[in-house]
């Protein structure tokens, strides 16, 4: 029998049985879309908590810190490099603030800044993504002596030493354009001047507080702030403690993609280091998500398992019917191969419109459910905590959702139609032929 | 050498513990283009003969050659491409596909043979014509009274051009005039097309249409002889094609099926 008309002779058939093979195929609906609806759900939960973490701070930094741990290899340059030659890292960055509090203080005419002044490697910063509301970060062509970045609230942080703190709405200083000095403090009155550094602002970051090291305060390159810390120290007459192993207390990695995150982390913690990334948080809550989707998966797999039972039932219904036909079949000629072949392609088309016209109707709900859950406004509209956290939809229906649940229904018919088929091929041609 | 020849066949039922001999020992010669009347009561074990011969049923003994094919020894799946190529069925209670159309119902046999729609139907409508349903083809069989049903069958077992026609009880459920007109029709298109018709029943009136006819009493041939009726009108027997003819082609089969 050719391919064509097998096809044709099973779907006359399921045809001719309109309202059994509709009510069959309406249990094939149902499970399927319990199915995609399910899973559409978990993937949008996983994507609002993805969101809702991402609003947190990004996903893809760890930081490091050494302090507290006895057992930590110093956290210096080199170790910074050997982070850097790992697998997955693309930018390393200390965040280094000098040991004494106000060894420095930047002058703009009668306006003082003696806030935090912090080290960073400026190239991985930039990597790192932070955005610049006015100029840019210093690069190589700009060389990083005397350069130095404002954070967002810049001009703000400059006070008039004579008059205290006011509040104004304007700031102070235009870091940009205004005249910057650097002055090296003195811990005490000596009649030697303190020495000072002409500084240039090549830009002003964004406010971003998700952001690990914040904009806030002051950068500066990691190196040039040593070395203005030393000059400091001898201006000072601090000695070095020669026991005392120089280490960064806090440096910031980041990981090309948040998969990676975990492995890179495992690989800075066998140092020794005490790290810490949104993965500790990302990680329970994806489990959580993960079982939740699967609680979800299986009352759809239950709904689509009853359907697979509807199938077996219709087909083994249609066989007791047409025995005779069958035998009759078998009389006139017809392979048992093919008449296997047409049943399973009965039940397999059951099994595929299903799924069709399931996809189909998930697609309808899953807009509802969206259109429903961002337009209420209500609580609906976030389940990882209160108040307006998801940005996606609630239910997500990928390609490979549709594709997995047209071939997962079209093969659940074809297994339920397996037993009923062999069931047909194993009628005797003769005791069909001879009922009456 | 004989088209069929049906050799020591023997077939036991058994029914609860007691064995029931259907048939006992038959030896048969069937030469091709010859009609063939198997004459018996009902229990005479007439259909087990024909289910034998037609491959719907084994044998417990013996051997069935059909050309050079030991049917007997055919599984089911070569059996089934046997009866595609070579034999045709008109049963008693018709046995057309309700759901189907008349076309549709003749066309049946070539459909499993995998020939193309257009040719099927093309030939499932000549041969309707041929039976005088030309205006009925696209009639369902609950449309049509029973002996126009039968014609429908008829087309069928004809459609595929098979060496063998079996009729089983082929006017069992026909009134006396559809009879005639049914046997008429039969035998006239197996004439017409130098066909072998194997014919069952149980009935002397419709034995007469026969060229020979096999007696059949409790499982063993009592009589073997031509028909007497048909010898006297036409004083010669039917156009046989020739032997080497039908010989090449059941070869061909063979082959096919080896």
């Amino acid at each position: 029998m050719r391919l064509r008309d097998m096809i044709v002779m099973s779907l006359s058939n399921l045809w001719k049985r309109k309202i059994r093979t509709l009510l069959t195929v309406t249990g094939v609906v149902i499970g399927t879309c319990a199915i995609v609806v399910m899973i559409s759900l978990g993937l949008g939960m996983q994507k609002t908590m993805q969101d809702s973490l991402a609003q947190m701070g990004d996903l893809t930094i760890i930081s490091i810190y050494s302090y507290g741990n006895v057992t930590a290899e110093p956290l210096d340059d080199e170790m910074l490099e050997t982070f850097r030659q790992l697998k997955y890292v693309q930018a390393v960055t200390p965040s280094y603030t000098p040991e004494n509090w106000g060894s420095f203080t930047i002058k703009s005419g009668k306006y003082e800044f003696s806030g935090q002044i912090t080290g960073v490697n400026f190239d991985a910063l930039r990597l790192m993504g932070y955005e610049m509301e006015e100029g840019q970060m210093p690069d190589s062509t700009t060389g990083y002596t005397d350069m130095v970045v404002f954070g967002s609230r810049a001009g703000f942080d400059f006070y008039n030493p004579k008059k205290g703190w006011t509040n104004s709405d304007t700031p102070n200083v235009d870091v940009m354009n205004d005249k910057l000095e650097l002055v090296i403090n003195k811990t005490e009155e000596t009649s030697k001047k303190a020495p000072t550094h002409k500084l240039t602002a090549t830009g002003v970051m964004v406010e971003d507080w998700s952001r690990n090291p914040s904009p806030y305060g002051v950068f500066m390159d990691v190196n040039y702030l040593r070395s203005l810390e030393q000059e400091y120290k001898k201006l000072n007459g601090i000695k070095e403690d020669k026991e005392k192993v120089f280490s960064y207390n806090n440096v910031y990695v980041k990981v090309d993609d948040m998969k990676h995150v975990a492995e890179v982390e495992e690989q800075i913690k066998a140092h020794g280091f005490e790290t810490s990334s949104m993965e500790t948080i990302r990680k329970p809550l994806e489990d959580q998500a993960r079982q939740q989707q699967m609680i979800f998966g299986g009352l759809g797999a239950i709904s689509l398992l009853v359907a697979a039972l509807g199938i077996t039932n219709t087909m083994i219904m249609s066989i007791y019917e047409r025995t005779r036909e069958i035998g009759v079949m078998k009389v006139l000629g017809c392979v048992v191969g093919d008449i296997r072949a047409m049943f399973l392609m009965e039940a397999g088309g059951i099994g595929l419109l299903g799924g069709i016209i399931g996809v189909g109707v998930s697609y309808g709900i899953s807009f509802l459910i969206n259109s429903l859950g961002s337009g209420g406004g209500g609580d609906t509209g976030s389940i990882w905590g209160p108040g307006g956290m998801s940005i996606g939809g609630l239910s997500i229906i990928p390609w490979w959702l549709v594709l997995g649940a047209l071939i997962f229904a079209t093969l659940i018919g074809l297994i339920s139609g397996f037993s009923p088929a062999n069931r047909a091929v194993k009628i005797s041609a003769l005791t069909a032929i001879k009922q009456e | 050498m004989s088209l069929i020849s049906v050799k020591d066949i023997r077939k036991v039922y058994r029914v609860d513990k007691e064995k029931v001999v259907a048939l006992n020992r038959i030896n048969l010669e069937i030469d091709a283009g010859e009609i063939c009347c198997i004459l018996g009561t009902s229990g005479s074990g007439k259909s087990t003969l024909l289910n034998i011969m037609a491959g719907l049923e084994k044998p417990s003994r013996g051997a069935v050659m059909i050309g050079k094919v030991d049917i007997v020894k055919l599984n089911e799946k070569q059996l089934a491409q046997f009866r595609q190529k070579n034999i045709g069925f008109i049963f008693q209670s018709y046995n057309l596909m309700p759901t189907m159309t008349a076309v549709e119902n003749v066309a049946m046999p070539l459909m499993f043979k995998g020939v193309l729609k257009r040719i099927r139907v093309r030939e499932a409508k000549r041969m309707l014509k041929a039976v005088g349903l030309g205006s009925r083809m696209l009639h369902k069989p609950t449309q049509m009274s029973g002996g126009q049903q039968q014609r429908v069958g008829i087309a069928r077992a004809f459609v595929a051009h098979p060496k063998i026609v079996f009729a089983d009880e082929p006017t069992g459920n026909l009134d006396s005039k559809t009879t005639r007109e049914v046997m008429e029709m039969i035998v006239g298109i197996a004439r017409e097309h130098k066909e072998t018709l194997i014919l069952v029943t149980h009935d002397r009136d419709i034995a007469r249409y026969a060229d020979r006819i096999v007696h059949l009493v409790d499982g063993n041939i009592v009589s073997d002889e031509p028909n007497q009726s048909i010898m006297a009108s036409t004083e010669a027997a039917p156009p046989q094609p020739a032997a080497s003819e039908i010989e090449q082609n059941v070869d061909m089969t063979a082959d096919r099926l080896a």
